[in-house]
């Protein structure tokens, strides 16, 4: 099931990214070779050193959503922007990306040539007397295959992340490794999982009590539910090492494996103390509201997410991947 | 009260594993260090599962493919009682933890934290784990390809997730 999964999401994704750089071609949403008409505030004028003018453009929020035919914002459009002079009596215009710069423009900017702005080239460009401003007007350099582009991009940077974040969890990883071994040596984790057994016994009848599985993967629930997610991945990770020694057939996932990992992603937190921290953020008068509701959803998750499990395992479809030497 | 024990957790369980340890004369730091060792081999051992599963993740995201869905299901998500606002969140939770957190800052920005919206986004946050991710990392460690019926139950509890935390602010704050 997973490589049907893994294989429609990856192709979905790209479908929809070809499709949807059609329509944006088709209605030309990012209005290739339109020009657009702004003021060019000038705070630098070129001097001997420099052939350039350095200022802020301006374009009034209603011509701007109008161009683009987006929603108006709430003040006119200000960028800092510079017009730089070509050979053969050409001028180019560069928009640097900065914070406030609309979304639009920000999306054509990433897609664009890699640098982080935006670039043009002036159609005409008439002076005030005082030379402070400038009427501009210009054509952005054409963007095209915006979301492939950008599925191109996520692929590799989500690549590198994985990496990332893999090696991130080698220090915690070695650190609670180290703290189960030593808990194990002085039988501490014997006393932990002797306590559990009548629940364990029945969610994971495959492994034997006492064995160093169950106390992992008691300590792993545990660490989640307070909300320790930094002990909790590697006691889980430990877990399913474990619980792999008992599996005859490896590489093919075991009952008890597929029924630890459906508590797991139930997640039940007693404090989801990450929600919180957003919700306080966002200026919440109760923050903590939620924990009630959290429990409950979470609850549910894990409860439908083991009854699951613990149903799916005896479906003839599934039991034979276990028994099958072949597959 | 449980606040204290997050906090007091990790040092206190060092402590008395530590402590207890050497007092049943186990020589803790050869011990520790002989564990530790394998942190390293296992971390690396996820990283193909990891890969896999987080650049399809990826490429689905940056397609806009979630908006698709959005607009496909929407008529059905309001039938339950959900506002079509929440519907990516409900999506997006088992496929990426920071792509979730995201979009709940962005509807609590949007709709305001003790809106109804912004409960039911924080709700759904705290009810479910990434589960895609949850399955890469946990199968990754054991070497687990065939994950047999892992992924479905994983997704059961997922939709149980969400559907309970629409039902349970549509009670408490409607």
């Amino acid at each position: 099931m997973l490589n049907y999964v893994w294989v429609g999401i990856v192709l979905v994704g790209i479908l929809t990214a070809a499709a949807n750089d059609v329509k944006d071609d088709m209605r030309n949403t990012y209005r290739n070779g339109v020009p657009l008409d702004a003021v060019l505030d000038v705070e630098k004028s070129p001097s001997p050193l420099r052939s350039t003018w350095e200022g802020t453009l301006v374009i009034p929020a209603a011509s701007f959503s109008a161009m683009y035919d987006q929603p108006q914002t709430a003040g006119d459009v200000r960028e800092p922007a510079r017009i730089a002079a070509l050979s053969g009596g050409r001028s180019s215009i560069s928009i640097p990306v900065v914070e406030a710069m609309p979304g639009i423009w920000k999306e054509m900017a990433k897609s664009g040539s890699g640098r982080d702005e935006l670039t043009g080239t002036l159609v005409s460009v008439s002076f005030s007397g005082d030379g402070k401003t400038a009427a501009v007007r210009f054509v952005l350099e054409p963007v095209r295959f915006v979301k492939m582009k950008a599925v191109t991009r996520a692929a590799m940077d989500y690549a590198a992340m994985a990496v990332t974040i893999a090696i991130g969890l080698i220090g915690v990883m070695a650190l609670w490794l180290g703290v189960m071994k030593v808990a194990e040596e002085a039988g501490i984790l014997l006393v932990v999982t002797r306590l559990l057994t009548p629940l364990t016994r029945r969610l994971f009848p495959d492994v034997p009590a006492g064995h160093p599985a169950l106390s992992a993967m008691i300590m792993n629930m545990a660490a989640n539910m307070l909300g320790l997610s930094n002990a909790a991945t590697p006691l889980g990770l430990k877990a399913m090492e474990e619980l792999n020694k008992l599996n005859p057939k490896i590489g093919t996932a075991t009952n008890a494996m597929c029924t630890f990992l459906a508590m797991n992603t139930g997640g039940l937190v007693l404090i989801p103390a990450t929600a919180i921290a957003v919700r306080a953020a966002a200026g919440s008068s109760n923050p903590g509201i939620i924990i009630g509701t959290s429990i409950v959803g979470a609850s549910c998750a894990t409860f439908a997410g083991v009854a699951a499990a613990k149903i799916l395992e005896r479906l003839p479809h599934y039991r034979k991947m276990l028994d099958d030497p072949r597959g | 009260m449980i606040d204290a024990a997050s906090v007091a957790a990790i040092p206190l369980l060092l402590a008395v594993f530590l402590g207890w340890a050497a007092l049943k004369r186990v020589k803790v730091y050869e011990v520790f260090v002989e564990g530790a060792k394998d942190g390293f081999h296992v971390a690396v051992r996820i990283i193909p599962y990891l890969v896999a599963m987080l650049v399809a993740i990826g490429i689905f995201r940056a397609s806009g493919a979630m908006e698709m869905l959005t607009a496909l299901l929407t008529p059905v998500t309001s039938w339950i009682g959900m506002p079509p606002e929440v519907v990516p969140m409900a999506l997006m939770r088992p496929l990426s933890g920071s792509g979730s957190l995201g979009i709940m800052a962005e509807l609590m920005n949007a709709h305001g934290p003790d809106s109804v919206i912004g409960v039911m986004a924080s709700t759904m946050y705290g009810s479910s784990e990434t589960t895609l991710y949850v399955l890469a990392v946990y199968f990754g460690a054991a070497g687990i390809r065939n994950v047999r019926h892992a992924l479905a139950a994983g997704i059961i509890a997922d939709v149980a997730g969400m559907l309970a935390a629409i039902w349970i602010v549509n009670l408490l704050f409607r």
